[in-house]
C-alpha cells in the first residue's frame, strides 16, 4: 500500500473540508464511547480481566519463542503447513506460490489487516488472480477502489447514498431502487455467495493462534470468514507471530476484552477455531491448509521499547475515542493503521522518517490509554516517538530549538516563574475589554482556529502560594 | 527461502526471550489462574442462557423431550415459513427423533442452493456469551451453519455450560477422546453487519434467522423469565 503518511497535515486539512464525511466522523465518535461504556458496566469486572490478559500477553510475548515453536509444532501435527515471512514480499510471495500452486483463480478473502499492510490484493491481482473482498466493509472500498479508514469498520467514511450509487455501478443487475440499507447488504450477499461458492483458495486473517493445540481463532460477525475457511478447498491463513496465547482459554479471555472494546457486544456472532485440513471422514472443508506467518519487523519491536505495542488486539476503541481521529479520519494517516495505535504502529513498521507527523497527531489527553483493553500506554509510547524524532533530528529546526529553549526555561523554575509573573499581567491587561486575543504572534496555529482566553491576571503558582497560605492562616485561627 | 526466514525469525525471538524453563512457564501460566467471565443475567443457567441468546437477537424456545422437541421445530418451521422441510447434519441424534410425528420432512446433509431451513444439534452451550458450540464433520457441514436463510439449533440442557472456560474444559476433554475436530464454532445470533453507516442489518452472509430450542431437564419458568430478562 502507498504511504502517505509523510504528508498528514496536507491530508488532514483536505479530510476536514468534506462536511459529508466529518459529520459521519462526528456521529461515531458520539456514538461508539457510551456502545463500549454499556458493555464495559455491564461486565462488571472488567479491569480485573483486563490485568489478566494483559499479565498472559506479556507473558507470552516474553516467551514468544517457547510458544510460537509449541503452536507451529501443533499446527503441523494438525495438518497445516506453516510459513514463515520476514517482510511484506516474502510474505506475498508465499501466498501467490500456494494460489499458483494449485492453478487457483479466483480466491475468497477475508478482512485481514496484515494483508493490508503487505498489499497482497495487488501483488495477487497484478499475478491475474481473482481476489474479492468477503467483509462487506472490504468489499465496499475494494470496488471503490479506496482503502479502509477505520480498522473495525473499513468503509464507514461512505454514506449509504454513495454505495448505493457504487453497487448500481459496478453491479449489473439492471434498473433497481436500493433505497435502504438492507437492500445493499442483501445485493452484496447475493454477488459475493457466487464467489464464495466458486472460489479455489480462502484467505482469512487470525485473531488469536494457540499454542496449546495449534487451532487459530477467527472472530466476525457477518460470517464471511467462516465460509472462506470452509467452503474452498485450499485455506491460507494469513497473520502474525504476536497473535500467539498459550491456551485456548487465554483466547476466549481476550476475545471478552476485543469484542466489548470494538463493538460493544458481548460476543461476536461468529467464533471458530480452525485446526487444519479435513479429517478422515469429513464430507467438507479446505484439503489444504496454510499458514504463513509475518514478521514485519515485529521481532524488533519485541526487543525494543515500545515491545508492549505487540499487545495491541486491533479493537478500534483508540480511534473512536481519540479527538484527532475523529477530526480528521482514517486516510488522513496514509497507511494502513490509523488513530493512536497506528501513529505507533506505522513508525515502527515503516520508518519514523515516513511518518514523522504522526507521533504529533496526538492531543495528549490520555482517552486512548484509559480505554485501551490490554492497558498499552499509548500516550507514553506516541511521546518516546516524538523523543525520538527530536533525537534524530527529524523535526524542523524552530521547532527542535523552540523545544529546547523551552526545556531550558522548565529546568530553570526561578526564572520561569519570574517571567511568567510579568507575561501574564500584560497579557490580562491587553485582552481585559474582549476576555480573548484572535490574533496572537506565534500562535496563529491556535488563533487562525479559535479565540485564545485572557489570562485572568495571576499565574498558577501565585494563585496555589495564595490558597496555601489562605490555608495555612486558617489552620493558624 | 522460508527455512532461512523461520531461522532467523526465530534467532531473533530468542534474543528477546527470557529463555524460561518450560516448568517455570507453567507454573507462571497456573499461577494467573482463570479470567473473571461475564456476569450472569441470573442464577438459573437455563434462564440466563436463554435470556443472553434473546439479546443476540435470536429467537428461543423448550423441550422437554423428544416428541416435544419435534412438535416444537415443526410448528417453527410450519408458523414461520409454511413449510415441513429442512436439512440436518447426519448426526445420530438428529436421525434417532420421531420426525413423523410432527410431519416434519428432514433430509440428511449438506445445505445446498434453494434449501432455506438448516438444523443443528450443538454440542455444547454457553450461558455467559447466549451462544451455542458445533465441531465441523458430517454430523454437522459447515453449510448448515452459514449458508441457509433461516438455522435451528437443538442443544441439550445437560451440554449448557456456565462460561467459556468451562465449554473448553468439555471441549479438551472430548478432544482427549476423539481427536481435534477440524473446526470449533460458537455461534451467537444471526449473521450481522454494521457495515454501512454503523446500521445493524441481519443476514450478511450467513442466516437471517437463528432460532435455539434447549431440550431436557429446563425450569418450567425458564422461558417467561428469559424474555423478562432480555426485556421482551
Amino acid at each position: 500500500m502507498q504511504q502517505t503518511s509523510e504528508t498528514f497535515l496536507e491530508n488532514a486539512s483536505e479530510a476536514i473540508k468534506d462536511a459529508g464525511k466529518a459529520q459521519r466522523r462526528d456521529i461515531l465518535a458520539q456514538f461508539m464511547p457510551p456502545v463500549r461504556d454499556a458493555a464495559i458496566n455491564n461486565f462488571e469486572n472488567f479491569e480485573a480481566l483486563r490485568q489478566h490478559v494483559k499479565k498472559v500477553q506479556q507473558h507470552s510475548l516474553d516467551n514468544l519463542d517457547h510458544y510460537l515453536a509449541q503452536f507451529e509444532q501443533e499446527s503441523v501435527r494438525n495438518g497445516n503447513q506453516v510459513h514463515f515471512a520476514r517482510d511484506g514480499d516474502e510474505f506475498n510471495s508465499i501466498v501467490l506460490d500456494i494460489c499458483q500452486q494449485h492453478s487457483a483463480r479466483r480466491i475468497a478473502k477475508g478482512k485481514s489487516m496484515v494483508t493490508e499492510e503487505t498489499g497482497l490484493n495487488d501483488f495477487l491481482q497484478r499475478a491475474n488472480l481473482d481476489v474479492m473482498e468477503t467483509d462487506l466493509g472490504e468489499y465496499i472500498i475494494q470496488q471503490a477502489g479506496e482503502t479502509p479508514s477505520h480498522i473495525v469498520g473499513p468503509a464507514l467514511h461512505k454514506s449509504a447514498a454513495e454505495i448505493r450509487e457504487l453497487f448500481l455501478e459496478k453491479h449489473d443487475l439492471g434498473p433497481r431502487e436500493l433505497a435502504e440499507t438492507a437492500d445493499l447488504v442483501g445485493e452484496a450477499r447475493g454477488v459475493l455467495r457466487e464467489h464464495f461458492l466458486n472460489a479455489e483458495v480462502g484467505i482469512i486473517g487470525a485473531n488469536a493462534l494457540i499454542a496449546e493445540n495449534g487451532y487459530s481463532m477467527l472472530v466476525t460477525n457477518e460470517g464471511n470468514g467462516d465460509l472462506c475457511a470452509n467452503l474452498p478447498r485450499i485455506l491460507i491463513i494469513c497473520t502474525t507471530m504476536d497473535r500467539v496465547l498459550p491456551r485456548a482459554e487465554d483466547a476466549t479471555a481476550m476475545l471478552r476484552l476485543l469484542v466489548r472494546s470494538a463493538t460493544g457486544q458481548p460476543q461476536t456472532c461468529y467464533t471458530s477455531y480452525y485446526s487444519g485440513p479435513r479429517r478422515e471422514h469429513d464430507t467438507d472443508g479446505p484439503l489444504e491448509t496454510h499458514i504463513v506467518l509475518l514478521d514485519n519487523k515485529r521481532s524488533d519491536i519485541l526487543a525494543s521499547d515500545y515491545h508492549e505495542m505487540l499487545q495491541c488486539i486491533r479493537c478500534g476503541a483508540c480511534l473512536n475515542h481519540c479527538p484527532v481521529y475523529a477530526s480528521v479520519g482514517g486516510h488522513a494517516y496514509g497507511w494502513v493503521y490509523p488513530g493512536p495505535m497506528g501513529s505507533i504502529l506505522t513508525p515502527l513498521l515503516t520508518s519514523l522518517e515516513q511518518s514523522v507527523a504522526l507521533p504529533n497527531a496526538c492531543t495528549s489527553c490520555g482517552r486512548c490509554a484509559e480505554v485501551c483493553p490490554t492497558d498499552i500506554p499509548l500516550p507514553d509510547l506516541l511521546r518516546d516517538l516524538r523523543h525520538e524524532e527530536a533525537m534524530e533530528k527529524l523535526s524542523s529546526r524552530p521547532w527542535r530549538q523552540g523545544m529546547k529553549m523551552h526545556a531550558w526555561l522548565l529546568r530553570h523554575p526561578r526564572l520561569y516563574h519570574a517571567l511568567t509573573a510579568i507575561g501574564i499581567p500584560i497579557l490580562h491587561l491587553l485582552g481585559r475589554k474582549r476576555g480573548s486575543f484572535s490574533r496572537l504572534p506565534m500562535a496563529d496555529g491556535w488563533t487562525s482556529q479559535r479565540d485564545f482566553p485572557a489570562p485572568q491576571g495571576k499565574t498558577f503558582m501565585q494563585l496555589y502560594k495564595a490558597r496555601n497560605k489562605a490555608s495555612r492562616t486558617r489552620a493558624d485561627d | 527461502m522460508t527455512n532461512s526466514a523461520r531461522s532467523q525469525i526465530f534467532a531473533k525471538l530468542r534474543q528477546a526471550s527470557r529463555g524460561a524453563p518450560v516448568d517455570t512457564l507453567e507454573r507462571e501460566l497456573q499461577a494467573m489462574g482463570r479470567a473473571p467471565a461475564a456476569a450472569l443475567p441470573c442464577p438459573d443457567l437455563c434462564t440466563a442462557f436463554l435470556a443472553n441468546v434473546l439479546k443476540n437477537q435470536g429467537s428461543v424456545d423448550c423441550a422437554a423431550d423428544r416428541s416435544g422437541t419435534v412438535q416444537v421445530v415443526g410448528q417453527y418451521l410450519y408458523q414461520h415459513y409454511r413449510s415441513h422441510r429442512l436439512v440436518a447434519g447426519n448426526d445420530p441424534r438428529l436421525a434417532a427423533l420421531p420426525w413423523r410425528d410432527a410431519g416434519v420432512l428432514p433430509r440428511f446433509g449438506s445445505v445446498e442452493p434453494g434449501e432455506p431451513v438448516a438444523l443443528s444439534f450443538a454440542r455444547l452451550a454457553v450461558a455467559e456469551t447466549g451462544s451455542i458450540v458445533t465441531w465441523t464433520g458430517k454430523a454437522n457441514p459447515a453449510a448448515n451453519n452459514l449458508l441457509a436463510e433461516h438455522h435451528i439449533v437443538l442443544v441439550d440442557s445437560a451440554d449448557l455450560v456456565a462460561n467459556t472456560e468451562q465449554a473448553w474444559d468439555r471441549i479438551n476433554q472430548d478432544m482427549e477422546k476423539s481427536g481435534r475436530p477440524r473446526g470449533i464454532n460458537f455461534i451467537a445470533g444471526p449473521s450481522s453487519t454494521g457495515d454501512i453507516e454503523g446500521q445493524l442489518v441481519y443476514g450478511a452472509h450467513g442466516p437471517h434467522s437463528w432460532h435455539v430450542i434447549l431440550t431436557g431437564d429446563v425450569p418450567v419458568t425458564a422461558l417467561h423469565e428469559a424474555r423478562d430478562l432480555a426485556g421482551g
